[in-house]
């Protein structure tokens, strides 16, 4: 199975590549594309399996909400049968990455420690993200438009990001 | 009449002049051949009695005994001295020495006539040196003055730490010193309790270096021990629900002089407050453990396995990590018989996981909070593993049929991460 660092290491041969390219002004996009869908990939695989890690631990450990969370499932509310009034886990509910990245350190990190939307690593993640959407959701009127500065930009982030939650959740610095 | 000196930092001791008398008489020395006197000398830190004398190397071949026994009222004593290794360079430069008139100094020896008396001179430090001079001895030719420190009188702890520091000066292995300490402190119990559940054969010994054997080592045996007592005592506080919600601490035994020269104590608490050769639960653990062991080696040596035969792989439950992770979660249990039969069963083997402890998979397993360098489970003794493989061992004990794959490492390794992580929160 790949990992994050798999992910990052392949976005990383891709911007190389599109460096040397650009020595001979051909065109780049091609490997600058997937280079930044790569790079968030590796946030996602990061924070998915830091996510199944909790979700692994006996149900008692969490609130009921929050492991609907972890598994990325929907809250039902039971009105028939034997389980009348209750609640159930039930069907697939996915949430945003920006989602799971605030619960994780809501729930795991320092006392009264919260992502702060202000900061900066917080601001180039909106910006990682709104380039990443429009990679994988494309519209005629929300061009795209990338260089090697950006995607090298893109690829900081992600270990950034990677970088944070690690030492919130798990207190320790990852090495890439 | 020889004369015979107190040194003046030893304390006269009349055994111990009659003892040196007694060696003297028997045994022909330069110094008694010129009539000069014997100094006997007390080591300040032991209490020991030695002299020092020079004998010729064919009285040295003839009367120096390379068998010395640490416990002489036992007659299944361990094997104090480790094996002569006789291919080994150092020691072939000494044959070749000592064959062309290389003359050696002290040379550490017991003198003893309580067993074999007919070599009374039991060597403790230059059993290869000794060796050596006999080989030159053997040809008739070099018959020179060597040099000797002679104890006598010595009790048993006096004369292990001679075996020990006399040793000190070549690389003796942790494992031979464990090997000695033990028989020292507790005798041949532990010994005793690897050959009844099969660890070790009737007459076979705990091997002089761990790493190069195949067989159990004093450290890995105590680690076992200690780590089913230390979990049987935590799973008697914990209820059934509890089981699964803590991340459990396999303990690590130290080894060799890693504490000073003496043994580790949480071992020597818990070798003192149980009967481990009585302990028919303790030894229903003990041979289950072996039958798993024996079953991994199995695989791994069958051709058709298609699994690389590695020593690491042949002997991944003697790993120190699994071998620590086994014992405790078989004391964990011992509460919990259900589950402790669940765990007793030797894995599912299938046809992609042909050896019960998979080794090969294992090996690669990585987590994402491991360093890049980690490499792999259950191959390592740190603390990390230990925890890993206990949770392992636990998450296999909920079921009966269970194979170790991919699936069940990363839900161990994912559960030891995600508790960690979770004591470390505010919640």
């Amino acid at each position: 199975m790949l990992t994050y660092r798999d992910y990052l290491a392949f976005a990383e041969k891709y911007l190389l590549l599109a460096e040397e390219k650009s020595k001979t002004l051909e065109d780049t996009n091609w490997l600058l594309f997937p280079a930044t869908i790569l790079a968030w990939s590796a946030i996602e695989s990061f924070i998915n399996n830091m996510l199944d890690d909790f979700g692994s631990l006996p149900e008692s450990m969490f609130q009921f909400h929050e492991r609907a969370f972890l598994l990325e499932t929907r809250i039902k509310f039971i009105d028939r049968g034997n389980e009348l009034g209750r609640f159930a886990l039930d069907g697939t509910e996915y949430r945003r990455l920006e989602d799971k990245i605030g619960f994780l350190i809501a729930k795991f990190g320092q006392a009264r420690q919260r992502v702060r939307k202000g900061d900066t690593l917080w601001q180039d993640f909106e910006d990682f993200k709104e380039t990443r959407d429009r990679l994988i959701h494309p519209r005629r009127d929300k061009e795209v438009s990338l260089d090697i500065r950006k995607a090298r930009k893109y690829i900081s982030t992600s270990k950034k990001i990677i970088q944070f939650v690690s030492q919130h959740v798990w207190k320790k610095k990852v090495e890439f | 009449m020889l004369k015979i000196v107190f040194d003046e930092q030893a304390k006269e001791n009349e055994l111990v002049r009659t003892s040196v008398d007694q060696f003297l008489t028997l045994v022909p020395t330069l110094e008694s051949s010129h009539q000069l006197p014997i100094f006997i000398f007390q080591d300040g830190a032991s209490g020991a009695y030695y002299v020092k004398c020079s004998l010729l190397a064919q009285n040295a071949a003839v009367l120096c005994d390379l068998d010395a026994k640490l416990d002489l009222e036992n007659p299944e004593t361990y094997r104090a001295n480790r094996e002569l290794l006789l291919t080994n360079r150092t020691y072939l430069k000494m044959v070749s020495d000592a064959a062309n008139g290389r003359e050696f100094n002290d040379i550490i020896v017991e003198h003893n006539t309580e067993y074999n008396l007919v070599k009374p001179l039991k060597v403790w430090g230059g059993q290869h040196r000794v060796n050596a001079i006999a080989k030159s001895a053997d040809k008739g030719k070099n018959n020179r003055y060597h040099g000797f420190r002679i104890y006598f009188n010595l009790t048993k702890s006096q004369r292990t730490e001679v075996a020990l520091i006399s040793n000190t000066n070549i690389s003796v292995s942790n494992d031979t010193f464990d090997r000695m300490i033990e028989e020292t402190k507790f005798g041949n119990k532990l010994l005793k309790w690897c050959q009844l559940v099969g660890f070790l054969s009737g007459k076979e010994d705990f091997p002089d270096v761990g790493s190069r054997s195949e067989k159990i080592s004093v450290k890995r045996a105590r680690s076992f021990v200690v780590n089913y007592y230390l979990g049987k005592q935590r799973g008697k506080q914990l209820s059934p629900d509890e089981l699964d919600e803590n991340v459990y601490e396999p303990y690590l035994v130290q080894t060799g002089t890693a504490g000073g020269i003496s043994v580790d104590p949480t071992y020597e608490k818990i070798i003192s407050e149980n009967d481990i050769l009585s302990d028919a639960a303790l030894i229903l653990g003990g041979e289950r453990f072996r039958a798993l062991h024996n079953a991994q080696y199995r695989a791994i040596i069958e051709p058709s396995s298609g699994v690389k035969n590695t020593k690491a792989f042949r002997n991944k439950a003697f790993v120190e990590s699994v071998l620590c992770g086994w014992g405790y979660v078989a004391g964990l249990l011992q509460n919990h018989p259900e589950r402790l039969e669940n765990h007793y069963r030797i894995p599912k083997t299938t046809k992609a996981v042909p050896d019960p402890l998979n080794a090969e998979e294992m090996s690669k397993y990585k987590h994402d909070s491991d360093d890049p360098t980690y490499r792999g489970l259950g191959t390592r003794s740190a603390l990390k593993d230990r925890q890993r493989i206990a949770q392992l061992f636990l998450a296999k004990s909920l079921e009966k049929s269970v194979v170790i794959d991919k699936r069940l490492m990363d839900r161990a390794v994912s559960t030891v991460v995600g508790l960690i992580s979770l004591s470390k929160g505010y919640v």
